[in-house]
């Protein structure tokens, strides 16, 4: 417990010093809301605006998902010859580094369905990650645990399925947590890009409404949904890692056990 | 003349990186016998014993192997970190679709009780004798070990030394152990193969007339001179 008091003891502080400083200097809450504004703004809109939130995380978990299937199904593809290693990833890479802005607007061209679109973009910026992470870890198994399968006579099958697959676990899911939040920030930047209004619209699509009707505490109130989200992935995402790893691996083990 | 268990003919082994590693060799190992073979660091001893075991190709000549499963022990203990222990030494079970029971060979190395335990929770000698449970449990007809107690304080090795001399004893199986220590290849070979310094070469076939080897046999001047002679001959060499 001990462990969360000094970070909550100090985000309390930043809360009432905002407060403090927006009361003090009697700025309209147009330019700058304090926290109890922002807060009433939340509970006013929470009907709307967690509506926009589930349409959000909607798409950065499908994003995710997506991301982790294909990432994986390439990284085995990669790891199984050298040649196709070298052949396909450096567009791996390309993926990587093109900020997905720059591809928004052909993307949206092209695809019709906006759902589709916001999709597309976010899988592209959560799926480096997961193919480099399990490519690493499906190159890094124990040589003699691979002899070892081999004196037996494994089949590929059985290789990939009882060794190669379990030893990359870590790294995948090094990558995984990275992904996580990517697929957040991918689709919040899609939604922006894609300027996407309405009711079926994310938050993010929300939060620019808001800030253009100079609405800003609930412009705010977004931008916290959004932020509080990303964390939850990461811990999601934490949680399940040590959970899968606990038995084993170094990272998820208590120091005094 | 006893069937031969493994029959080298002019084996050597060059790498594609141009190191000579073993210069052509022949060797015999009778079906049932202990044979260690000691020699220096990187003269090939672990490449001969892959060779034997099938996990690297020959340059020349030919290996030929008796019928019957394979266990190999590897320096490390090389056990599946997300598996029990258990589960480690079933693989061969899983893999092969034969064999005997996992915790029936987990038993005969000391390990009753421990099935459910994961690598990490088990000390660096536990590790090892469920890899050695892991290799016994195909019953193998041939047992190959790569100097699977050099990373272990005295005490645990000789403790590990004794059990193996049992379970041989009360299997019959061949075994090939690689080593570093003259001492134990006394101590457990009926016959120690000594090898020169890469490129290796076998220098001297030494037979070990030790009328038993109970613990106690270190102790013995049978023992230190057989000892002595094996030391020569790798000093011969050197
Ligand atoms: N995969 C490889 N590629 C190239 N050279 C290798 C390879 N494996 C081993 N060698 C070389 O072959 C020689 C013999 O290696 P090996 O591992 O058989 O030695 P060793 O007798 O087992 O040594 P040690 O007692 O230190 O384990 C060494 O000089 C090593 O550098
Ligand atoms: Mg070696």
């Amino acid at each position: 417990m001990t462990r969360y008091l000094p970070p909550a003891a100090f985000g309390v502080f930043l809360l009432l010093a905002w407060e403090a400083a927006v009361r003090g200097a009697g700025v309209p809450a147009y330019i700058m809301p304090g926290p109890v504004a922002v807060l009433a703004a939340l509970v006013n809109n929470a009907p709307d605006l967690l509506a926009g939130l589930a349409v959000t995380l909607e798409v950065t978990f499908a994003a995710l998902a997506l991301a982790v299937a294909t990432g994986v199904l390439i990284a085995v593809a990669l790891a199984a010859s050298p040649v196709a290693e070298r052949t396909f990833f450096p567009y791996a890479v390309f993926l990587q580094v093109t900020p997905i802005v720059t591809v928004a607007p052909f993307i949206i061209i092209w695809v019709s369905n906006i759902f589709a679109v916001l999709l597309i973009l976010a899988w592209m910026a959560a799926v480096f990650p997961i193919i480099s992470n399990t490519l690493l870890g499906l190159k890094s198994v124990d040589r003699n645990l691979k002899d070892l399968f081999r004196l037996y006579g494994a089949s590929r099958a059985q290789t990939l399925w009882k060794l190669s697959l379990p030893s990359c676990l870590p790294y995948f899911l090094g990558g995984l947590r990275i992904s996580g939040g990517l697929a957040l920030i991918g689709t919040v930047v899609a939604e922006m890009v894609a300027g996407t209004s309405g009711t079926r619209s994310g938050l993010a699509g929300r939060l620019l409404e808001a800030s253009y009707r100079l609405e800003l505490a609930t412009a705010f109130a977004c931008f916290a949904l959004l932020s509080a989200s990303g964390l939850g992935i990461y811990a999601l995402l934490q949680w399940l890692s040590r959970r899968l790893l606990r038995h084993w691996h170094e990272s998820a083990r208590d120091e005094q056990s | 003349m006893t069937l031969s268990a493994v029959s080298l003919r002019g084996v050597a082994k060059t790498f594609s990186s141009g190191t000579e590693a073993l210069a052509p060799t022949d060797l015999d190992i009778a079906d049932g016998s202990f044979v260690a073979i000691v020699g220096p660091s990187g003269c090939g001893k672990s490449t001969l014993l892959r060779m034997i075991a099938g996990l690297a190709e020959a340059t020349a000549g030919e290996v030929q192997r008796g019928d019957g499963a394979v266990g190999f022990v590897f320096q490390s203990p090389t056990l599946m970190p997300w598996a029990t222990a258990r589960e480690n030494c079933a693989l061969p079970l899983a893999l092969t679709g034969s064999g005997s029971d996992a915790g029936d060979a987990l038993a005969r190395v000391g390990l009753a009780g421990f099935e459910g335990a994961y690598p990490h929770e088990l000390s660096g000698g536990m590790q090892m004798r469920v890899s050695i449970a892991r290799a016994m449990v195909t019953r193998p007809r041939l047992l190959l070990m790569d100097e699977p107690f050099a990373a272990l304080d005295e005490l645990t090795r000789f403790k590990l030394n004794d059990d193996l001399l049992t379970l041989w004893k009360q299997n019959r199986w061949t075994v090939v152990f690689v080593t570093h220590s003259i001492r134990e290849a006394v101590f457990l070979a009926e016959r120690v193969v000594v090898l020169s310094p890469r490129p290796g070469r076998i220098v001297a076939d030494i037979a070990v007339a030790l009328p038993d080897r109970a613990p106690g046999a270190r102790l013995s001047h049978a023992f230190t001179d057989q000892c002595a002679r094996v030391s020569a001959a790798l000093e011969g060499a050197a």
